[in-house]
């Protein structure tokens, strides 16, 4: 919990901020103005930020808050995204069906460009060093006549976000401030206005500064929250003000990400709308590489590994990119590790962009090849390759008074289960319930005894996936024959054996 | 396991009971400022009333003052029933509405709550009140106005800083839709209960007589008071009669206390006040045997209802009696799930009541 005495004497100010705001010119602005109040104002405007206003805006019971939302990107200009049909942006998710219902029950998902969203009902994971494997899908819960239920949805970030803005633009503006192109300049107790005002102490007032050319001739605003929320990522500045301390390591690992285009199937699927995610954990290489299926025969990567051969990986000409992919749901981890380390670009450009294409033609012919492989991957998309970190922070808590941390910067997981949305989706549907309860109650929104509701029901939820993911990786990141290596390949025979152990595994997975 | 209480809480109910001790009201007690507290301990004419109050609970109830708004302090199982009291009164008005327009939801309702304390839930409803009057109402409670009174001057103090800090409940008390009044429910039945009640206020010395100033509230509440009433110095008909007097007709008259039976003897003297981290309140909290059973509340309230209605009204008190609605819930505390109403869940413990005057055929 954040000790109010501790937060005013040590007010968070952003880095950048710092040198410009002099403890003079503070004094002056908490004295003679008082700052605009709000019920609810979140920081940061990505899916998180944005679900829960979209979804406060759609409940009757608290669409009379006054929000705000501070978004240091232009949101104009999330809300104009637009691609061409078959070009693709490479932050993808997965949307399990618990995520989508709560979507559908805010009204935001029929704001989705239904076009650019690809369900899938089978998802493939296998081992590449032992080559056991697991199918995910829910045949074992239904009937062979039923449709095939879907595993999970893959949408674009951008499309989401826009929907979520369409979302709150329906719900009209009374009541609404979006600060778009702005950052919190600073966030400190506020004071109190005896005798004319109330006493606003214990109220988080953040000064919002805006971005870009304006910054000199627009004043910055301050605004006094009822409820703080930091939607604010992984180095959340509201988690800061609230001294709040988190958990974690770096894993020593980074994803690659890309949109790529693939070959038509060499046997069409049945039925025809089935459509499979692929999975192949790659211990000799650091990580899984996963191809999540979108429209019309794209996919995206997501390639964990390490930072050396995500380096590499990026280095590559993309012919050579997209054989070393090919590979990867191919070939062997020997010649995998052979394939990483040969000479590219550098020594003879001509030479070396099929170098790779040969070599993994050449090897897959002496390979055995498993029943279900992904198609070819044959055209990567312009500038979509690209990387991050891979990270693992957990926050001590998420609430202090009149504090809630969501989505990341409530946790960071390893992507290797695409749980991360989700998750971040799940606190915000937990908090905006928690607050329609508040409100119908006569409880404080920012009140401990609100927002400990929020957090007990969030905290182990979050703290159980993020360590199944992390526990995952750790198993797949032994290479070679071994207990481990064993005992993982006899685990995975096993819950692909038994229907109600994967049911299980899948319903905790999926939010069911 | 239930039970709330912390055991300093008496002491502003055992002010009010000290206030009642007669079933006749007499002019002494009645206008007198409110006792138990150190500043009004020394008047003459509170010394006799003050006397139950030992030097041991005042040092207890300074103690609590300062952490009853803590939500993990010794009051944190009273914080959790708070919601469970707005479900329970919207249940009663989903059953009978003493607004003049049932079926609209503007925010007609005037409240009084006695025996406030700290204000936990006369703040909690004083946060509904919309800020526009003409809007309609955020939650099925309707307020549109509250007082919230006590003879604690400590506490009133403490209920009224903790509302500054509220922005919308500080408007409310600044345009007087919400009240704190440092006083007593005769007071505010003998009319004067915005009057400052300083040690010094002249007392009305006319008559005792409701009749001066009407009824004037829709909906009375009495959260955990009954149960703190010693039935040997007081008299809970006298109380609850007075409470009733209080009431606009068809307005209800709702209340939470403990009732005293072996499950409950178990569950609030042995489990909830077992020593940590079995208990969940103080120990010493409660008195079993000050406990009061459903029963008895609802004999308690027809006899009442007759007394209140004594005063001119022509009809006859059975009728009266007869057209009382009583309702009734009981609540458990369950560790780690929180407070849930379990209707038949009377006798264990703690239970919701609350009571109407239908006005049907004999006006």
């Amino acid at each position: 919990m954040r000790p109010i005495s501790r937060a005013v004497l040590r007010p968070y100010v952003c880095p950048t901020c710092r040198h410009g705001i002099t403890a003079g010119r503070r004094r002056f602005g908490s004295k003679s103005d008082s700052p605009e109040l709000f019920d609810v104002v979140c920081v940061g405007g990505g899916p998180a930020g944005l679900g829960l206003l979209a979804a406060l805006r759609a409940s009757p019971i608290t669409s009379k808050l006054k929000v705000a939302l501070i978004e240091s990107q232009d949101l104009r200009k999330a809300k104009a995204w637009d691609l061409e049909p078959n070009q693709f942006s490479n932050r993808v998710s997965s949307l399990t069906p618990s995520t989508v219902s709560f979507l559908r029950s805010i009204g935001a998902y029929d704001q989705l460009d239904v076009n650019r969203v690809q369900e899938y009902q089978d998802m493939q994971v296998w081992d590449g060093q032992t080559g056991s494997r697991i199918s995910f899908d829910w045949s074992m819960e239904t009937s062979p006549f039923e449709e095939m239920r879907t595993v999970a949805t893959m949408t674009e970030n951008a499309n989401l976000v826009r929907a979520l803005l369409r979302r709150i633009a329906d719900s009209g503006d009374e009541n609404l401030s979006l600060f778009t192109n702005s950052t919190v300049a600073s966030i400190e107790n506020g004071s109190d206005l005896k005798p004319e005002g109330p006493d606003l102490s214990a109220w988080p007032v953040v000064t919002v500064k805006p971005t870009g050319p304006a910054t000199e001739t627009e004043t910055p605003k301050r605004i006094a929250a009822r409820l703080l929320v930091g939607a604010d990522g992984i180095n959340s500045p509201v988690r800061s003000f609230a001294d709040i301390p988190t958990q974690g390591w770096d894993y020593g690992r980074h994803g690659i990400v890309a949109s790529l285009a693939l070959a038509e199937p060499a046997t069409q699927p049945f039925p025809a709308s089935k459509r499979t995610a692929y999975q192949r954990f790659l211990p000799a290489l650091g990580g899984p590489i996963a191809l999540l299926p979108l429209p019309n025969n794209h996919a995206t990567l997501v390639w964990s590994t390490t930072p050396e051969n995500a380096a590499y990986l990026k280095s590559l000409p993309t012919p050579a990119f997209l054989a070393m992919v090919n590979a990867a749901f191919r070939l062997d981890m020997t010649d995998l590790t052979y394939m990483m380390g040969m000479q590219s670009s550098s020594s003879s450009s001509s030479d070396s962009t099929h170098s790779h294409q040969d070599e993994l033609t050449w090897r897959v012919q002496h390979t055995q090849l498993p029943s279900q492989i992904p198609p070819p991957a044959t055209a990567v998309q312009t500038g979509t390759v690209a990387s991050f970190p891979l990270r693992f922070r957990h926050a001590a808590q998420y609430v202090s008074p009149r504090i809630a941390l969501v989505g990341d910067a409530a946790h960071v997981i390893h992507p290797l289960a695409g749980q991360g949305l989700n998750l971040g989706l799940a606190d915000v549907a937990s908090l905006s319930k928690t607050i329609q309860y508040a409100v119908s109650h006569g409880m404080d929104v920012g009140d401990l005894l609100t927002l400990e509701r929020y957090s007990s029901e969030r905290y182990l939820p979050n703290a159980k996936i993020g360590g199944a993911c992390d526990l995952l990786h750790k198993m797949y990141n032994v290479p070679g024959e071994g207990p481990i290596t064993w005992a993982r390949s006899l685990g995975l025979g096993v819950v692909d054996r038994l229907p109600f152990v994967k049911s299980f595994l899948m319903k905790n997975a999926e939010g069911y | 396991m239930a039970s709330l209480r912390p055991r300093t809480l008496p002491l502003s109910v055992r002010a009010l009971r000290s206030n009642l001790r007669s079933p006749r009201p007499s002019p002494n007690y009645l206008f007198s400022a409110p006792a138990s507290t150190p500043s009004t301990q020394t008047h003459p004419t509170r010394a006799h009333s003050t006397s139950s109050v030992s030097a041991d609970e005042l040092s207890h109830f300074s103690g609590l003052a300062s952490s009853w708004w803590d939500p993990m302090g010794p009051s944190r199982i009273l914080h959790l029933m708070n919601p469970l009291r707005h479900e329970f009164i919207a249940s009663c008005l989903a059953e009978g509405s003493p607004s003049p327009n049932p079926t609209s939801s503007a925010a007609t309702l005037n409240y009084l709550d006695v025996g406030c304390g700290g204000g936990i839930f006369a703040e909690s409803l004083a946060r509904t009140i919309p800020l526009d009057p003409t809007s309609p109402a955020p939650t099925p409670t309707l307020a549109a106005s509250m007082t919230a009174i006590d003879p604690s001057t400590d506490l009133i103090q403490m209920a009224r800083e903790h509302a500054r800090m509220d922005p919308t409940v500080d408007t409310h008390l600044r345009t007087g839709r919400f009240k704190y009044l440092n006083t007593t429910l005769e007071d505010v039945l003998a009319g004067n209960a915005g009057a400052p009640t300083s040690a010094s206020t002249p007392t009305n010395s006319g008559s005792t007589s409701t009749q001066l100033t009407p009824p004037q509230y829709d909906i009375v509440t009495l959260f955990e008071v009954l149960e703190h009433i010693d039935p040997k110095t007081s008299t809970p008909l006298s109380f609850l009669t007075n409470c009733l007097r209080a009431l606009k007709p068809g307005g209800w008259l709702i209340g939470s206390t403990i009732s005293r039976t072996l499950p409950s003897f178990i569950l609030n003297q042995v489990i909830a006040e077992a020593p940590w981290p079995i208990g969940v309140v103080p120990r010493g909290t409660h008195e079993w045997s000050k406990f009061v059973n459903p029963d008895e509340v609802k004999g308690w309230l027809q006899e009442g209802l007759m007394r209140a209605a004594d005063t001119g009204v022509s009809r006859g008190g059975g009728a009266i009696a007869e057209g009382m609605r009583w309702k009734c819930v009981g609540a458990i505390y369950i560790p780690g799930i929180g407070w849930k109403m379990v209707p038949g869940s009377e006798d264990w413990g703690n239970y919701f009541w609350a009571c109407t005057e239908t006005l049907a055929k004999c006006t």
